[in-house]
């Protein structure tokens, strides 16, 4: 009998540990670890040394600034797989062929993905050629300091809308239909609808597609950045992420590496947490 | 309304090119696959003119992608055999067994979901190190667990709860221990969910690219992602081998997309609709 009410905790213990020791734990780790220096000053502490060296790299500002950039285009890349998702709902002709296609790219490496969008994006490469036809460009999509950061995250929302895509139809899903109905009756314009009816009923979803997007964004751009531009031209597309990848490895600075993983930490949390707060407002005016 | 067939075919339009666009990129890379370096500088766009397989096996075998193929799928299979043992195993005692902490517990591993890995990747990658396990394929693929154990616990967990506690007690009360019932019943009733789960975490790891390329540092280690990135460098100046590359390294997921698009639809709604 001894053995059976050991029994639960011997089946959680595996996975407990690993996650115990290889995530939380690290998790503090890396925190103390920050207040510690590089190099010669390996181990000792320095205090706030490393976070005012952060903020002070022109780097790391850009990288957060790029942040910035990517949470002002957040509603974009959630505006735009809603309102596919809500067309597909209504039963566009081809709404099934869609749902299939649109979804496609999101299962595809970011290295792959960076490398055709390297095909296709180089400075002689095919669009350009295809804006040539219409009279327009080039435009140097990766080389331009201005717009590579908005070309890496276009491809990355390229790569990743029909994930959120496929969220927002599992919503759809439990939606009740009567209301769309009684929308229909009423006359009420699709724009309309979508304000008054879908939106108010999907807020759960809609608050999960934000917080999901922007881990994502936060969190699964390096690899594009690391097949697509390396941070560069000039630093311009560097993410905290990328940031942290290069003072650890190339520049084997692990220590700053870990003060700006636990900045990332703490606006990943702040956003998270405002985005959440923000939504829950918004859905208890309606 | 939306029900005007003039709104929906409207709507439709930019749907159908906006497919286009989500299609076009790999014709294009599969197209110029097919070309001669020759065909490619003339006319990117222009159909092959007869397909060239030689760009493939050049790519296959000039690049060493068996290697990469190789290492990729030895590392994924095994990462996510383990995931799946132990999160049906924790998930089965989350959801259908009472004991202490097993709240705490199940706060914790929700806890793991939210640390990113490059938050942890630091302090990670020097436990690795002080432990011996960097550049070798158990600390790849324990890196791998770690990474999406918090995810696969939390799915099973979740589909554990949907199998009624009824199901659990009569076959307690047939005699099995609880390992028993883990195995001949839990294990069994949990298929659906173990594929979906499996094919996404397969996915995740087969797709990383960070961790691999912190936890494998010799190039005879390297996955197959990592490989094709560093095909780039090797035909700079031959963009149909490095094209045949990217769609090598493609087919396999792409097979997967098109038998199981279901399934991993399925798991990656399952955290929003559960959660």
């Amino acid at each position: 009998m001894r053995a059976e009410r050991l029994a639960p905790y011997v089946l959680v213990a595996p996975a407990v540990l690993i996650i115990v020791a290889l995530r939380l734990w690290p998790l503090a780790l890396g925190v103390n670890f920050s207040f510690t220096g590089d190099g010669d000053l390996n181990g000792t502490p320095v205090g706030l040394g490393n976070y005012l060296e952060l903020a002070a790299d022109p780097l790391f500002r850009v990288s957060l600034r790029n942040v910035g950039l990517l949470v002002l285009l957040l509603p974009v890349a959630v505006a735009i797989p809603g309102l596919l998702a809500t067309f597909i709902y209504l039963r566009v002709p081809g709404h099934r062929v869609y749902r299939s296609v649109y979804f496609f790219p999101a299962v595809l490496s970011p290295v792959i993905v960076g490398a055709i969008f390297n095909l296709l994006l180089g400075y002689d490469g095919p669009l350009n050629s295809l804006l040539a036809a219409f009279g327009a460009g080039p435009v140097d999509w990766l080389g331009d300091p201005g717009i590579a950061m908005f070309t890496v995250t276009g491809v990355h929302i390229w790569a990743t809308f029909g994930m959120a895509l496929v969220v927002f139809l599992a919503g759809f899903s439990t939606l009740d239909a009567t209301l769309l109905d009684a929308a229909r009756v009423d006359g009420a314009s699709l724009a309309r609808t979508i304000w008054h009816v879908i939106i108010p009923s999907l807020t759960r979803t809609i608050q999960f597609v934000f917080v999901t997007t922007m881990i994502g964004m936060l969190t699964s751009m390096f690899g594009l950045l690391f097949v697509m531009t390396s941070g560069g031209p000039e630093g311009s597309t560097y993410l905290p992420e990328y940031y942290i990848w290069h003072q650890q490895g190339q520049m084997n600075r692990p220590a700053l590496a870990s003060a700006a993983s636990t900045v990332l930490f703490v606006v990943m949390l702040v956003v998270g947490l405002l985005q959440i707060t923000l939504l829950r407002r918004t859905g208890r005016q309606d | 309304m939306p029900g005007t067939r003039l709104a929906r075919w409207a709507a439709a339009v930019p749907m159908a090119a906006l497919a286009l666009a989500t299609i076009y990129p790999l014709v294009f890379t599969a197209n110029v696959a097919m070309k001669t370096r020759r065909d490619y500088v003339l006319d990117r766009f222009s159909p092959a003119a007869s397909p060239r397989w030689d760009n493939l096996a050049e790519a296959w075998a000039g690049a060493g992608m068996a290697r990469y193929f190789v290492n990729s799928f030895v590392v994924v299979a095994c990462a996510v055999a383990l995931l799946l043992l132990l999160g049906s195993m924790a998930g089965f005692a989350l959801a259908r067994l009472r004991f202490r902490g097993s709240s705490v517990i199940f706060l914790g591993c929700l806890a793991g979901l939210f640390v990113p890995f490059q938050v942890i990747m630091v302090p990670l990658t020097r436990v690795m190190a002080d432990t011996g396990l960097v550049d070798t394929y158990p600390g790849l693929i324990l890196a791998y667990v770690a990474q999406f154990l918090p995810f696969t616990v939390f799915l099973m967990t979740s589909h554990y709860r949907t199998i009624p506690a009824e199901i659990v007690d009569a076959a307690r009360i047939d005699g099995n221990t609880v390992y028993g019932v883990y195995r001949r019943i839990m294990l069994p009733l949990g298929a659906p969910a173990l594929l979906s789960v499996g094919i996404l975490d397969a996915l995740f790891c087969w797709n990383d690219v960070l961790i691999a390329l912190l936890m494998m540092p010799s190039p005879e280690h390297r996955t197959l992602m990592i490989g094709v990135n560093a095909l780039r460098g090797q035909y700079s100046d031959d963009i149909p081998t490095f094209a045949s590359g990217i769609l090598i390294a493609a087919v396999p997921v792409l097979m997967i997309y098109l038998f199981l698009q279901r399934q991993i639809a399925d798991g990656v709604t399952a955290g929003s609709t559960k959660g």
